[in-house]
């Protein structure tokens, strides 16, 4: 790659920019090249902040979303970079301590209850849609762990008894709807089990094998659009009810089931064109395995575009323990419209990896993504993230576990990934372990995270080092960290959290 | 059989034969009323027998069938929606249960699929004579399902389990196949 600033210095790129022009239509990534120049590396230690559990800056920069300790009120932010005011006489090389906190940093636009009583906001739990600045917010009561066996439920699948997503105007506040899921499951957590496209979201009741798809109207409304499951048209239901009389039951194959089994059927029956050996082949390879296709589970959901779903079918086993990943699961692409499966994929797929690896960005794109999220660095448009990609590859000691254990990543978790340009791998180089775009608590060490430019290896550009700056304390309790990056801005939040100790915020900015 | 998807239960069919005499209904067979541990076993497996026989026998015929894992008792087979039917690009599953005293009882088929048929139930089950009192121990599974694709081509609406169905057959036919067509589009594909 040919770089277009000679020179690292931040005056001479400015000059550079002046002389030159980039490449058609490789202006914003050169402009990019900037955050070189304006990283985060001033850190304010242990803030004097109020104490709430911070969750995400929206992916466009405008708030900064936060929930109150008891889980029931959610507290919004406006970043307002640093804006501070003081009397006494300014020390031009270091900031008054009265600027040391943070609402010099973020004015609170309001604080509202979400939840009440027995509920509790869902701090895992948080979807922006950007065009309109809604926010989305689940609260739900406690689990319990009784399945009990209710009509049309799977077993094995816990229960709680209500779940309710807000759709929350995050400019002022105003809940502009809601809706609620009784006595289901729901993966809250990270916001897996459910998946934001433009305006369509997608949530997926575990228990009872259902995927609702809703449509965010313009208006603020939640609309339920489609419920894909035991029927895969939404007006099947109604259909079958106006035919029967006698009222249906029977142990009929789930609508989706149904459409699966009917695609693996076809699927093995063309494998072989010889009469004779096709009984067999359909013998071995459909009818052995029948049951285990009719127990799988639908466990996540994305959408590809408006018409596709990416959909994962695992065991129910597999269920809500978090070592999926070796687990047999099945990935199928559906179409909604025409109620078809497109095409299904084992999760030891060499074809379904060489997808992943090459088209990575299509698993994730979403046309309504900020100019930021489009920079979101991945293996398929990276050359750096796909040589890191390609030496676990080449270490991993068998090809089909490494490629379960990349599958285990699909479908894509919902703005689960930081636009933050200090995550660009063509920009900086870091700790994977330690730090990375995707958002998760990450187990802290002592030594700060270093931020290495791509350009001079050599060079650390910033570090960012949560918790205390004695860093005395105590090595061996564990210590627990996350970090919130602003989109676009050299501001970061760090949180580290120490088992039985005040949480520390810091603030690293450039100042 | 060895495979991962083996069923816990999957010998029960030979523990119920053999460790519930009586249990198979006062059978018409005879092997249920044999006391314990006598030929029981073998009755039982005879009838084990004879299922293997009909699956070996399968691979000259069209029918689609095969066991569920390794339960020799339980199998599935598919339709293919017959070119020219309302159920044209349909995939129809049926589930067939043999009963431990097979093949001097018939076996149970219920469709696992939804079908618009006078001779299908609300709860998937077929109506054919020949597994009711038509049985014979002379028939295969083979037959029987080529007797159930026959009456998916040619529906009997003489002896329907739907009533209404079979009259619309009866009297508006272009109205019934309009509606079987559109059940196959919706829940068979």
């Amino acid at each position: 790659m040919v770089r277009f600033f000679r020179s690292g210095n931040v005056a001479s790129r400015v000059f550079d920019r002046q002389l030159l022009s980039p490449r058609p239509g490789a202006a914003v990534n050169t402009i990019r090249q900037f955050y070189e120049n304006l990283v985060p590396s001033y850190t304010i230690y242990d803030i004097d902040c109020p104490d709430y559990s911070f969750r995400k800056f929206t992916d466009d920069g405008k708030y900064l979303v936060a929930f109150s300790r008891n889980h029931q009120d959610l507290i919004v932010y406006r970043p307002i970079w640093l804006t501070y005011s003081c009397t006494e006489e300014c020390d031009s090389h270091d900031l008054p301590p009265k600027a040391k906190k943070f609402d010099s940093f973020f004015k609170q636009l309001y604080s509202i209850p979400l939840a009440s009583s027995n509920e509790y906001i869902c701090k895992d739990f948080f979807l922006y849609m950007e065009c309109h600045q809604f926010g989305l917010f689940a609260t739900s009561t406690a689990q319990s762990n009784d399945s009990t066996a209710t009509e049309g439920a799977i077993h094995g699948v816990p229960s709680i008894e209500k779940i309710t997503f807000y759709l929350v105007r995050l400019e002022d506040g105003v809940i502009l709807d809601e809706k609620a899921f009784c006595n289901d499951f729901i993966n809250l957590a990270h916001s897996i089990g459910a998946y934001l496209y433009e305006d369509l979201l997608c949530i997926v009741s575990l228990r009872y094998q259902t995927i609702h798809i809703l449509q965010i109207r313009d208006s603020g409304n939640l609309v339920e659009v489609r419920r894909i499951g035991a029927f895969c048209r939404e007006d099947d239901e109604l259909f079958l009810h106006s035919h029967v009389q006698s009222g249906y039951g029977g142990s009929f194959l789930p609508g989706i089931k149904q459409r699966l089994l009917s695609y693996i059927f076809r699927k093995t029956w063309n494998e072989v064109p010889d009469q004779t050996l096709r009984v067999q082949h359909l013998k071995k390879k459909f009818y052995f395995h029948f049951q285990d296709y009719v127990d799988l589970i639908i466990w996540k959901v994305q959408f590809l575009d408006r018409h596709h779903l990416f959909i994962k079918f695992g065991s129910v086993d597999g269920g809500v323990s978090r070592s999926t990943d070796q687990n047999l699961a099945f990935f199928a692409v559906y179409n909604m419209e025409t109620t078809d499966i497109v095409s299904l994929y084992q999760n030891s797929s060499e074809e379904l990896y060489s997808l992943f690896e090459q088209f990575y960005d299509h698993f994730h794109a979403n046309p309504q993504d900020s100019s930021h999220g489009k920079f979101i660095s991945s293996h398929s448009n990276d050359i750096h993230a796909l040589d890191q990609l390609r030496t676990i590859k080449n270490k991993a000691s068998s090809s089909s576990q490494f490629v379960k254990k990349m599958m285990a990543s699909l479908p894509y978790t919902c703005q689960s990934q930081s636009p933050s340009p200090y995550f660009d791998l063509s920009l900086f180089r870091y700790d994977e372990k330690l730090i990375s775009a995707i958002d998760r608590h990450r187990h802290c060490t002592e030594h700060p995270i270093k931020f290495i430019s791509v350009r001079s290896p050599n060079v650390v550009k910033f570090k960012i080092k949560p918790g205390l700056d004695s860093g005395a304390s105590d090595s061996r309790a564990k210590r627990i960290s996350s970090f919130l990056f602003h989109p676009f801005f050299p501001l970061v939040l760090s949180i580290q959290q120490t088992y039985m100790q005040p949480t520390v915020v810091n603030i690293h900015f450039r100042r | 059989m060895s495979s991962s998807s083996s069923f816990p239960a999957s010998r029960f069919p030979f523990a119920a034969g053999a460790g519930a005499p009586g249990g198979g209904g006062g059978g018409g067979g005879g092997s249920s009323l044999r006391p314990w541990g006598s030929s029981g076993g073998t009755s039982v497996s005879s009838s084990g027998k004879r299922i293997q026989k009909e699956l070996l026998d399968l691979n000259a015929s069209d029918c689609s069938a095969g066991p569920k894992g390794d339960n020799l008792y339980h199998w599935l087979s598919t339709i293919i929606g017959p070119q020219g039917s309302p159920y044209e690009g349909g995939i129809f599953f049926l589930d067939i249960v043999f009963p431990p005293d097979y093949p001097f009882k018939p076996p149970m088929v219920t469709f696992k699929t939804r079908i618009y048929h006078c001779n299908v139930d609300a709860t998937g089950k077929v109506h054919l004579d020949i597994l009711k009192d038509g049985w014979s121990p002379a028939f295969t599974i083979s037959k029987v399902l080529l007797a159930i694709k026959d009456i998916i081509s040619n529906p009997d609406p003489y002896t329907p389990l739907v009533m209404n169905i079979s009259r619309q057959y009866l009297t508006d036919r272009t109205k019934h196949d309009e509606i079987a067509a559109e059940w196959t589009m919706r829940f068979a594909r």
